[in-house]
């Protein structure tokens, strides 16, 4: 089983050098139908990226503390970041050197190699709050692969007349027929899937009701004292500035996946600070213990989401990579995991009003769409390893390649073929 | 329950004006906004409401967005509609998500298009002869005449013979019924009334967006306040959203298709398993009649049949497939993974109330008989209050996505299909059987969009303010 991880990195750009880096973004845009989305598939562990440039301006609200220029790229890769930073900068140094030429303190030209590139990368990291993965364990290569098995198998399947013939022959056929192909030789070993940890979310269970006693009186005091003095967004999708969402627009829906970035502003004092650091421990726990089976609080379209506090935890971003449109998404957010999403970003300036930090806010539908949109911010260059893949098709995917192996029973046979 | 206000409601919204087999829709140019508005007075009189039952003919009016500017409703006050209104059908994203490329592309359009004349109204007369229809439009076109209103295109809008459009199947069946509107339905189908009218509250217990008053104009006296307590008045309340799309249906290219994939072996045509494919397509027989009731065969007569659910009775696809468009455009309470329940908590976000009429030769196609004379199709009318979320994700989210629930290429077979899909982009119609799926490739479009608008259906104390303005 492979890790996925995040990356991001926030570098300064260079005074004077913004248009010229939005111009290089812009060319990357167009690159990315050609050759540099050919230079990414050849990492070959790299499944979304994005780039784009973060400025006062870039936040709805007033920031807590000025905020430079700066390029964020944001990665999800396989395997440890060192190898991923140094994969990047040496398949296409080229660009790295072009994009980067503008941001403060890249090396000069005569020192610059693998190394000093890589070095310069990781600098700028920032750390990630949580991470959810739709398919965890599930490298780029593993992907790749069983969408070719899944695509081999539904063809034989269907090229065959198996009139009267019981579902377990069928299957059976259909494993021999793969296991001719020695392309398909890493089909005959199944591959372990994470699944729920019931030990961890017991244990988490037991932690929240002994900090009850504090857990009780922290929402009291956060709602008498915090949320009531909050200033709400009230704001309708029929009054945003309508160049700024024609402009997301753009570069939506042209493939069957999405992305979204979002810049927020941190409420004020350590109230709010320590209660959201509490939210992401809470939101890491059920990651890594109960969303593992491609649904995160129920959403069964996310590839991969992220949470990053960063300007000394004043300021935070929030990006994820989804199937289907905005607003199927947001829909999903509130429909399925309204509570989980209010009690981290009611933390952030100008949310619509909530109650007790996990009541209203998300619910409110409007209010909380326009929300949605009015702090969403343009991801100039963005990049998906595979386009025409749903996250319900990677997991599926997996178990259809698990199940090849396996005995099956005539109901379970019949159950496998129709996986696909 | 909230009572709607139903005299103040256009009728169309609630009734569906089948007893009035013959209709026109006008859609209409405003020449000179001071004389049009001389008509919007006196027309506003004879709008039908809800209310009216017992009159010998309806009307209905809609108002583009560029039909409010045109009748001088100012730049702010237009501003404060849904975004969705404002820009109309035809933006870039928008033909994305609705999937208008190709021959059903807005250049190739018949009306509504960038290459069409501007639509500012639309007017509807529901009449109960095609003798009384044809005398109202003579007075009409001369009261256009005289009013500064120029009719840019027509559109015949008839009932359908035993309400089956023309590839051969009942339309309409599945309706949602408003809550307080007095039509009560099966309990799953009683929608509360925000979800088509403006100021009620809707399935999120919120009211939707309304267009409130920024800049003072008109008599404001007829105008409500708006529902956020701040004082506003009210453009929207009472009023509506309508979508129209004019789909071109091409029976025979559909049958023929049909007919060719259900080849007996000996390559002969095996009709009845044609009219099965077709089914497993549509979700329901030609006559109406639900395949999760009756999986293998048309009862036959005409079915009204809606009360019915998908996990219980066929959790699998066995009998109606994910993909069957009457499946995937109401799933009921199979709304992707989420247990019966809650599927049919968030199928009810999602619903429109739909008003299909039909247009060229009443013709009823099957299988043995396909080619109708002259041009066919319906025109596809719905009412919802919000129009992203309600007609725009059934389109894109249901239809057009072909990786609705667990499906990986499939779109929906009727309305979803690309005419001339991406390079390498497989189009399929997965049928689930008891041993294994059975896939229907090659999957082509046989509905071709011939023009499209978004209106405003205004209550009709607002058609009246709007001819104060």
């Amino acid at each position: 089983m492979t890790n996925q991880n995040p990356l991001t990195l926030l570098t300064p750009v260079r005074e004077g050098s913004f248009f010229k880096l939005n111009e290089i973004l812009e060319k990357f845009k167009v690159g990315l139908h050609s050759n540099l989305n050919e230079k990414f598939n050849q990492l070959g562990t790299l499944h979304y990226a994005r780039w784009f440039i973060l400025q006062e301006n870039s936040f709805r609200d007033k920031t807590t503390l000025p905020v430079p220029v700066r390029l964020v790229f944001s990665s999800n890769f396989d395997g440890d970041e060192t190898t991923h930073a140094e994969g990047l900068v040496s398949i296409f140094p080229e660009y790295f050197d072009e994009l980067y030429e503008c941001c403060e303190g890249y090396p000069e030209a005569p020192s610059r190699n693998t190394e000093s590139r890589k070095n310069y990368l990781l600098k700028w990291k920032v750390k990630t709050a949580a991470f959810y993965v739709g398919a965890p364990g599930r490298s780029l290569k593993q992907i790749q692969q069983e969408d070719q098995l899944k695509r081999f198998i539904r063809n034989f399947v269907n090229s065959n007349n198996w009139h009267g013939i019981p579902a377990v022959q069928i299957k059976n056929a259909v494993k021999e027929e793969v296991y001719k192909h020695p392309e398909f030789e890493w089909a005959k070993k199944p591959e372990p899937v994470k699944s729920t940890n019931l030990g961890g979310m017991i244990l988490m269970i037991c932690i929240i009701i002994l900090l009850l006693p504090i857990i009780i009186p922290w929402l009291l005091a956060l709602h008498f004292f915090y949320e009531r003095k909050d200033k709400n967004c009230y704001d309708k999708r029929s009054q945003l500035d309508d160049n700024l969402v024609k402009r997301l627009e753009e570069d939506e829906d042209l493939i069957n996946q999405n992305q979204f970035t979002q810049v927020l502003v941190v409420k004020r004092g350590k109230v709010r600070l320590l209660t959201i650091q509490g939210q992401m421990l809470f939101a890491r726990t059920l990651i890594k213990n109960l969303f593992v089976k491609g649904k995160l609080m129920g959403i069964p379209t996310i590839h991969f989401a992220r949470w990053v506090l960063f300007d000394n935890n004043k300021h935070m971003m929030f990006f994820s990579n989804f199937d289907g449109s905005w607003n199927q998404y947001l829909c999903d957010f509130i429909d399925k995991s309204g509570w989980g999403l209010t009690g981290i970003f009611s933390n952030t300036v100008n949310f619509p009003k909530t109650n007790f930090l996990f009541t209203g806010g998300a619910y409110d539908e409007e209010h909380f769409l326009a929300w949605s949109r009015g702090t969403q911010i343009l991801t100039q260059v963005w990049y998906s390893a595979y386009h025409d893949l749903s996250i319900k098709n990677i997991v599926n995917n997996t178990l259809i390649r698990n199940e090849l192996s396996k005995d099956l029973s005539e109901e379970q046979a019949q159950l496998f073929l129709k996986r696909f | 329950m909230e009572q709607l206000e139903l005299s103040d409601i256009q009728g169309f919204l609630v009734r569906d004006y089948k007893n009035m087999p013959v209709s026109k829709y006008f859609l209409l140019e405003v020449l000179d906004a001071t004389k049009a508005k001389v008509f919007v007075k006196e027309i506003s009189k004879e709008i039908t409401s809800v209310s009216h039952t017992t009159g010998n003919f309806y009307m209905n009016i809609g108002f583009t967005s560029a039909g409010l500017a045109s009748l001088g409703l100012h730049a702010n006050n237009i501003q404060s509609f849904i975004r969705e209104f404002r820009e109309g059908m035809v933006t870039p994203h928008r033909q994305r998500l609705l999937g208008d490329y190709n021959s059903s592309a807005p250049e190739n359009w018949n009306w509504g298009g960038p290459e069409n004349p501007s639509i500012h109204l639309m007017l509807m007369i529901f009449e109960t002869s095609q003798e009384k229809l044809d005398e109202h439009t003579q007075q009409l076109l001369s009261k256009f005449d005289q009013n500064g209103l120029k009719a840019v295109h027509i559109l015949n809008a008839d009932t359908f013979p035993d309400d089956k459009e023309h590839f051969g199947f009942r339309d309409s069946i599945s309706q949602p019924s408003i809550a307080g509107s007095g039509f009560e339905g099966l309990e799953r189908d009683n929608i509360k009334p925000g979800e088509f009218v403006l100021g009620y509250k809707n399935e999120y217990n919120v009211h939707p967006d309304t267009p409130l008053i920024k800049d003072a104009q008109g008599n404001m006296e007829l105008l409500p306040y708006g529902p956020d307590g701040s004082g506003q008045k009210d453009l929207g309340r009472n009023g509506t959203y309508f979508v129209l799309r004019q789909l071109k249906e091409d029976v025979d290219g559909f049958w023929n298709f049909l007919n060719e994939k259900s080849k007996n072996e000996d390559g002969s045509l095996n009709h009845d398993e044609s009219t099965k494919l077709a089914a497993k397509m549509m979700g329901r027989w030609p006559s109406g009649a639900p395949l999760v009731k009756f999986p293998d065969k048309d009862p036959g007569g005409l079915s009204n049949d809606n009360d019915f659910v998908y996990t219980e009775t066929d959790k699998l696809g066995l009998q109606c497939p994910f993909g069957a468009h009457s499946r995937r455009t109401n799933p009921r309470d199979n709304f992707e993974e989420t247990g019966p329940a809650e599927s049919l908590k968030l199928t009810r976000k999602h619903r429109i109330m739909r008003r299909v009429r039909s247009y060229g030769e009443k013709y009823v196609g099957s299988s043995t008989q396909h080619s109708p004379n002259g041009e066919v199709g319906i025109l596809f009318g719905c009412f919802n209050a919000d129009i992203n979320r309600q007609f725009e994700f059934i389109q894109y989210s249901w239809a057009n996505y072909p990786k609705f629930k667990q499906l990986y290429a499939d779109p929906d077979p009727f309305i979803g299909v690309k005419e001339i899909p991406e390079e390498g982009v497989i189009q399929q119609f997965t049928i689930p059987r008891l041993t294994h799926n059975k896939y229907v490739d090659g999957l082509k479009s046989f509905v071709t969009v011939k023009g499209g608008a978004y209106f405003f259906f205004p209550s009709i104390k607002v058609v009246e303010f709007l001819s104060t303005i």
